[in-house]
């Protein structure tokens, strides 16, 4: 069909306008009204002609939603002749005028015009087709929520007392115009833990409670709003419904669903930013680009970690960019939804269907995220880091100090200290002087290679019983000769030796020698003695030089390290000349390949006994010079040298390297983030969604519906994009998030669709209120607190929540907030609420996810068991709910059942189901009955005894409900639970080995049985399951 | 919240003939004077009639996660037989990706199973299938299907919940929310598991976006049958009811005060969970089974002599099958959906040996579970079915350094087979052909979504207008697209 319109428009947008020659008469008349384009010209193209002739297609190259390009035509010339209807060919084609052409919109492509909208777009061309600037469909729509915020002006009302602020007003007029009566005040009870539950998520104490019902000044409420306010809960609280928004979670997703060790760094820092009050546009941008922040601060990238909770797939077979691609989407989206309230991922496979939103604008906004890098980085904790620096600065002075002490030393006594040990020095040890091989000789043909450091490495043939020949000629006179054996890293265990083992057998050491300048055959030096600085059991050196060649020298268990051995010549060797002299290294082990992997030979001319470690000859032949003799290089040689040897100077050092080892250490805390790619990623629309179906390529820039994007360069970039969302003249922003802040505290937003005000969202029922607030949230310099505070503070807020019949008719489902709404607490809140009124509750803030407690058979459903869930032990098992590792594909099963989202894609308001397996989970779950039984204990325990029995159980009753639901029973209510308690009292008293397992471990105290804790706990129980217990009043 | 239940009542007005269950509940609630009669039906599983008429009323679905090969089991192709060994045609892999394959050595694998005709209808199914074929006459096999999906977990999301991505409701949670469950004692959507998980775990279950009332329960055949079932040791039923006569009592009170409806819905579930708490040990109590019954199921055979890794645990041929006698079960109650997963089919390697191992463990108990549904005159209202996410390339798989003793299919979505029974599915019928090799459908193509279209007929809605608002759209399971294919329908 589409193709037929492309072809008939093509003819007729290609015909000739001088031969046009319809009956013109035939044409409904020009209206002659005056006419407006806006009202009445543009809502006839917009239903009929877009959708062939608008932003996404251009059939026949024509577009009429844009004024330059309606005025420029199509591919066969001018549409619109302004002045002249009867000769535009708009108005001939939609009156299907055209012979050959037949009628516009096509059969089956929309309706075709009445007279009346074809007078109407005649008469407007007639009266010279003005289209008025900024009006064009692409840069505006008609929409409420894309209209410019106003304040709006108060309201008056008729019972004003009623008012504790603006918003009230709002709320008031509405239900006065309604003709329906607010409701009263809930009961202070009610009030103080709907507070504490919607700001905190944990439950007042009963000395809070009592505190407050007592409390008789005018500003009560209002201190105790301030007073949990103030609590570092508040961030705990706030930040759950954000970590919705944010889609986080502890795991990939998808089949293999890896752990993310350091996902909660990024809850962290929500956690802190919020108990910081950080202004709503510091805490987006932060999270949106803080990477592209200058002197971006960790804590700012950290905070872009909320781009890297998006599921992220590594099953075998994935195409890594098609996942790259539906990262980037879910970025886009989550975007969209959370600061702009649109459905923008509407648009990615084609035009948004309702909204003001081309595929093509899609993608430009897609193109902001697409040049994202993920990267995870140190990250440590702003407490950590604070304290790694204090200790840090205390153990630099400490260390200073002892760098000041070796200094000084060196200044003052170093000098002399040399002195006195050049007078011994070259008597107390000898001078070991590298040799140069002339020849390096494996028997069996291994290599024999000279490293830099003058020693050999064999590498090759490793057969048994090698024999190394090495050839060399010295001119010094030679009284011993020293072979080390050194570690390698291409050496099994690094050798020394070349067997499996690292070890080595040196059967026989063989030294020959003879004039380097005569023809005398060598002579076989003979050797005195043999020393090392180590031998293994029963293969001592001096077997080395041995007559017995089957024992030798080897150096097990000391393997890895360099040994060294010594030999001393009977009587020195010299010759004039030159001495040639050849070492031989016979290795005949027995059946292994116990060959040497890498050694040095060196020899030395000084006085026997020869020491395992002398001087380098560099240096002794510095010292053999006299000291004022010396040129500068010799002195420092000796200078440089003394300093390795210095025994006072190698304690003092040995102090300061000791202490450097008690150096403070950073917590190695990391975090993911995100950061911008030096080269940014070319972006393309994708045709029908499809990534690998690559369409034209755009740039970054925001929907042509907004406000326009300033960019700090030519290129925009991310955080242009999160500063362009808290732009003055940004008509969504502050509406969509001061409507969520509302949702949480009635449990329905002023525009219902939280996540939608496109066209196809609810329009709000308070539209005023909320461009009061919305402008308020910006005077307020984005504070959220104070935007709660007007809400928690409202007459509106404080009213009761109890049904009034009245209103089944009138407001059903209490859109006016003629009452306050109830609404079950969130799934983390539920574990809190029964820890909290347990005792049982650690209430450390933040850290990183832990495992409480879950069912063994429930992990192993998911793909080949692959998440392990070890048990958190001590307070971690006891921490609140928002702190539970969240597998994606196997949730922990409580958060789940009681409707915690899948943490897939940003959430925005949760379900609320009502269903069996809640009540088996509050029953029966292992981690609640431990609450209940921890619950009865307190009930038990934590009450005065009083001298009459029934007062005892009486005020124990009341008690359990001060815990339980921060209120005071009902007489009818302490009745029905001192009832439970007397039958349970008596049943316990029949079946003592069920009383046994059900308070497992709690133990009375004194004056109390058992029977009584075993009683308590099930009506602590009970009162855990009560619907009050686990709802927001 | 509201909507729902003004949605609610309306249907149990309208619907009150059928509402047997929250009748019942509601009679029960009366008696003990805790409800009026109006509150009740804010019970969201309230039986419903769907819009147009019916034949299916409640369905088992059997997920063989990891996809099984297609031309192993029911897609003869005497030609890739011929070719086997033979270089695919270039233009077919060209612009293809598969996940292990290597283009550039792949050669096309013929079956090694033997095919033969079975029933009156001549369904032609391999010789791994012999107790599956005397159900032939029985049996819709769909050689045609294909899906968008080509990892395990996006096309296991695509065939249980419509679209390759998480987060929508599965069929099973779809069907509840718009019938509601029979069962006044269990809940409407119970899954079984063998063997060890799928690839999507719990998300192949999940409501989604409707409340997690739709969600699917996940039952196990031994032990404590739901998570948290069984009360804390020492907390006997007795003192169970004597708790929950007090909770009631002081919820009831709350109600009276507030008149909150979720308050009478709290108190009906824990009323439901306490029935679940005697019903659900008592449905997975096999004794009142015949041995003859027990026998045809396959619960008391013995486990073969060596299990396999990837087939699953020791004790998995008699899961399996004791799951599937469970299922029937499960309809007799009046449960709207059962999922019964295994995984996996996933035979990248080993296939014949290990394809031969899983199929020796659902043949018998599939086929046994249609005569007994048959039997006992459920069958008509109960539709079975047996579909993987994908199925397996006609190719070897070669991934590099991999002997040829050991050979595997790849994953493999253009073209694969899946089977239906009952429900008033057309029965004897094999529907749709793929060409010569098994790669794509050439005749009477059956995408995933027409397959759920073709499901939601069965159980009375329209698809395209069985929606839930969800962000701004009319959402529905057939999203992608879909169509109601008629000649499935007897």
């Amino acid at each position: 069909m589409r193709l037929v319109a492309f072809i008939v428009l093509l003819v007729i947008v290609s015909a000739p306008t001088t031969l046009y020659a319809a009956d013109t008469t035939k044409l409904p008349a020009a209206a002659d009204s005056e006419i407006d384009f806006v009202q009445n010209v543009q809502p006839i193209l917009r239903k009929t002609c877009y959708s062939c002739h608008g932003a996404e297609e251009q059939e026949a190259g024509l577009r009429l939603d844009i004024r330059s390009r309606a005025f420029e035509g199509g591919d066969g010339g001018k549409v619109i002749l302004p002045g002249k209807s009867a000769e535009s060919r708009i108005v001939m084609m939609v009156a299907g005028l055209d012979e050959d052409a037949g009628i516009m919109p096509p059969e089956g492509e929309g309706t075709p015009l009445t007279p009346e909208q074809i007078s109407i777009l005649r008469a407007w061309i007639d009266q010279g087709a003005k289209w008025p600037d900024g009006v064009d469909d692409a840069s505006q729509s008609s929409h409420w929520s894309f209209q410019p915020i106003t304040r709006p002006r108060l309201p008056s009302v008729g019972d004003a007392a009623w008012m504790v602020n603006a918003i009230d007003a709002y709320i008031l007029a509405r239900l006065e115009k309604a003709k329906i009566a607010p409701s009263p005040e809930a009961p202070r009870s009610t009030l103080i833990r709907r507070v504490y539950l919607d700001l905190i998520g944990l439950p007042p104490t009963p000395e809070e409670l009592n505190a407050f019902l007592s409390d008789e000044s005018p500003d009560a409420y209002e201190r105790m709003v301030e007073r949990v306010f103030a609590s570092p809960h508040y961030g705990e609280r706030r930040g759950r419904q954000w970590l919705d928004l944010a889609r986080y979670a502890d795991s990939d997703g998808y089949e293999k669903d890896r752990a993310r060790p350091h996902a909660w760094r990024y809850r962290n820092w929500v956690i802190d930013a919020i108990n910081a009050d950080i202004p709503y546009d510091q805490f987006s941008i932060q999270q949106l680009a803080g990477d592209l922040l200058a002197d971006v601060a960790t804590e700012q990238r950290v905070a872009t970690g909320f781009h890297r909770n998006t599921l992220h797939n590594t099953e075998g077979g994935t195409d890594q960019e098609e996942d790259r691609v539906k990262k980037t989407v879910d970025r886009t989206n989550t975007v969209g939804t959370i600061w702009l309230g649109l459905t923008v991922g509407c648009a990615q496979c084609h035009r948004h269907k309702y909204d003001p939103l081309t595929q093509r604008e899609y993608y430009q906004l897609y193109a902001f995220f697409n040049s994202i890098d993920e990267a995870d980085i140190d990250a440590p904790l702003p407490a950590d880091q604070e304290r790694f620096l204090l200790a840090k600065q205390a153990f630099d002075a400490e260390h200073g100090k002892l760098q000041d002490v070796v200094t000084a030393y060196e200044k003052a006594k170093l000098a002399a200290a040399q002195q006195v040990w050049e007078k011994t020095a070259l008597d107390t040890s000898v001078v070991w002087r590298d040799v140069e091989y002339k020849s390096a000789i494996s028997k069996h043909g291994a290599t024999l290679e000279t490293q830099k450091d003058r020693s050999l490495l064999a590498k090759k043939t490793n057969t048994v019983a090698d024999i190394y020949t090495i050839a060399t000629t010295v001119m010094q006179p030679v009284t011993a000769v020293r072979l080390e054996v050194l570690p390698d890293d291409s050496l099994t265990k690094k050798g020394p030796g070349r067997a499996n083992n690292g070890n080595f057998v040196l059967t026989t050491f063989r030294l020959q020698a003879t004039s380097a300048t005569g023809q005398d055959a060598p002579k076989e030096i003979a050797l005195a003695a043999a020393k090392a600085d180590f031998s293994q059991k029963d293969w001592d050196v001096a077997k080395a030089i041995n007559e017995d060649s089957a024992d030798g020298w080897a150096v097990n268990p000391e393997i890895g390290k360099r040994h060294v051995a010594v030999f001393e010549l009977k009587e020195p060797v010299h010759f004039d000349g030159g001495t040639k002299l050849t070492f031989i290294l016979d290795q005949n082990y027995e059946g292994e390949t116990h060959n040497i992997g890498r050694f040095r030979l060196s020899f030395t001319s000084g006085k026997l006994p020869a020491t395992l470690e002398g001087l380098p000859a560099i240096v002794g032949d510095a010292l053999a010079v006299a000291a004022d003799k010396r040129t500068a290089e010799q002195a420092k040689q000796v200078t440089d040298y003394f300093r390795t040897v210095d025994p006072e100077l190698a304690k003092l050092n040995k102090i300061v390297s000791d202490h450097a080892k008690k150096a403070p250490k950073t917590s190695g805390v990391k975090a993911q983030t995100v950061s911008q790619r030096a080269e940014v990623r070319q972006t393309n629309i994708h045709i029908r969604g499809d990534f690998l179906a690559k369409g034209d390529s755009v740039s970054p820039r925001t929907p042509t519906v907004f406000h326009d994007l300033a960019p700090r360069s030519e290129q925009a970039d991310r955080l242009d994009f999160a500063k362009w969302l808290f732009a003055e003249d940004n008509p969504l922003m502050a509406r969509v998030t001061v409507n969520r802040i509302w949702q949480r505290f009635f449990g329905r937003g002023i525009v219902e669709t939280v996540d939608d005000f496109g066209t196809q969202g609810e329009l709000p029922s308070h539209p005023e209120l909320l461009d009061w607030l919305a402008t308020e949230f910006r005077q307020q310099d984005w504070s959220v607190k104070r935007i709660q505070r007007l809400i928690v503070t409202s007459r509106t807020y404080r009213q009761s929540a109890a049904y009034r019949p009245d209103l089944a008719e009138a407001d059903p489902q209490n859109v006016l907030l003629a009452r306050q709404q109830r609404r079950r607490v969130e799934a983390e809140l539920i574990r809190d609420l029964s820890l909290a009124a347990s005792g049982l509750l650690d209430t450390r803030l933040g850290g990183p996810s832990v495992r409480p407690p879950q069912p063994a058979e429930y992990s192993a459903l998911t793909y080949a068991n692959s998440a392990k869930w070890q048990v958190s032990k001590g307070g971690d098992a006891y921490r609140r709910g928002l702190y539970t590792f969240f597998q994606r594909t196997s949730p922990y099963p409580m958060l789940i059942t009681f409707d915690s989202p899948d943490s897939t894609e940003c959430c925005t308001q949760r379900t609320l189901s009502n269903t069996p397996l809640q009540a088996l989970t509050l029953w029966n779950d292992p981690a609640f009955f431990e609450c209940a039984q921890s619950f009865g204990w307190r009930v038990l325990n934590s009450v005065p005894l009083s001298a009459d029995a029934e007062q005892t159980v009486a005020d124990q009753g009341r008690y359990a409900f001060e815990l339980s639901l921060a209120r005071r029973p009902s007489e009818e209510e302490l009745a029905a639970v001192v009832e439970l308690y007397r039958a349970q009292l008596d049943w316990a008293e029949a079946n003592e080995e069920a009383v046994a397992k059900i308070v497992g471990k709690q133990k009375p105290s004194a004056g109390a049985s058992l029977e009584q804790l075993a009683a308590w706990i099930v009506v602590g129980r009970a009162l855990l399951n009560l619907d009050e217990f686990i709802t927001r009043e | 919240m509201n909507s729902n239940w003004q949605q609610t009542r309306r249907d149990f007005f309208t619907s009150s003939a059928s509402g047997l269950g929250a009748a019942a509940l509601a009679l029960l609630l009366q008696q003990d004077g805790v409800l009026e009669a109006a509150d009740v039906e804010a019970n969201p599983l309230a039986p419903k009639q769907p819009p147009l008429p019916a034949t299916a009323k409640q369905c088992i679905f059997i997920l063989p996660a990891g996809a099984p090969s297609h031309v192993d089991l029911f897609d003869p192709k005497p030609k890739l037989r011929e070719l086997h060994g033979e270089k695919p045609p270039a233009s077919l892999v060209e612009n293809v990706r598969f996940a292990f394959v290597k283009k550039e050595t792949a050669v096309l694998a013929g079956s090694a199973r033997e095919f033969s005709k079975h029933g009156e209808c001549g369904m032609e199914l391999s010789d791994f299938l012999p107790h599956l074929g005397t159900c032939a006459d029985d049996i819709c096999l769909v050689r045609s299907m294909h899906t968008d999906a080509f990892n395990h977990h996006p096309a296991q999301l695509m065939l249980t919940s419509g679209v390759p991505r998480f987060g929508r409701p599965s069929m099973g949670s779809w069907l509840n929310y718009g019938l509601g469950s029979e069962s006044s004692d269990l809940p409407g959507y119970v899954v079984m598991s063998a063997g060890r998980g799928s690839s999507g775990g719990v998300s192949n279950w999940s409501s989604g976006f409707l409340p997690s009332t739709y969600e699917g329960v996940v039952f196990r055949s031994q032990g404590e049958p739901v998570l948290n079932l069984n009360n804390p040791a020492g907390i006997s039923r007795d003192v169970q009811a004597r708790a929950l006569d007090t909770l009631t009592a002081l919820n009831k009170q709350r109600y009276e005060a507030l008149q909150d409806p979720e308050i009478a819905s709290r108190i009906s579930s824990y009323e439901l969970a306490f029935r679940m708490q005697a019903a659900a040990p008592e449905l997975i109590d096999l004794s009142g089974e015949t041995q003859a019954t027990l026998d045809s199921y396959g619960v008391t055979r013995k486990e073969p002599e060596k299990h396999n890794f990837r087939g699953g645990g020791p004790n998995v041929y008699r899961q399996f099958a004791t799951n599937c006698l469970l299922a029937r079960r499960l309809i007799e109650r009046g449960v709207r959906f059962v999922t019964l997963v295994h995984a996996s089919w996933d035979h990248h390697s080993n296939i014949d040996q290990e394809l031969g191992y899983n199929t020796g463990m659902a043949d018998q108990p599939i086929a046994a579970l249609i005569k007994d549904l048959k039997q006992r005159g459920l069958l008509d209202s109960t539709l079975l079915i047996f579909a993987g996410e994908f199925g397996r390339t006609p190719l070897w798989e070669n991934r590099a350094g991999r002997k040829n003793d050991a050979v595997g299919r790849d994953h493999h979505p253009f073209g694969y087979s899946v089977f239906m029974a009952g429900g008033g599915i057309k029965g004897g019928l094999a529907y749709g052909e793929t060409d010569e090799i098994g790669w794509a459908p050439v005749k009477d193509p059956v995408h995933v979504n027409d397959f759920h279209a073709t499901t939601l007929k069965l159980f009375g809605f329209d698809h395209l207008r069985f929606t839930h608002r969800f962000k701004g759209l009319q959402v529905r399971l057939t999203d992608q697209g879909g169509k109601v294919i008629q000649r499935l329908i007897a």
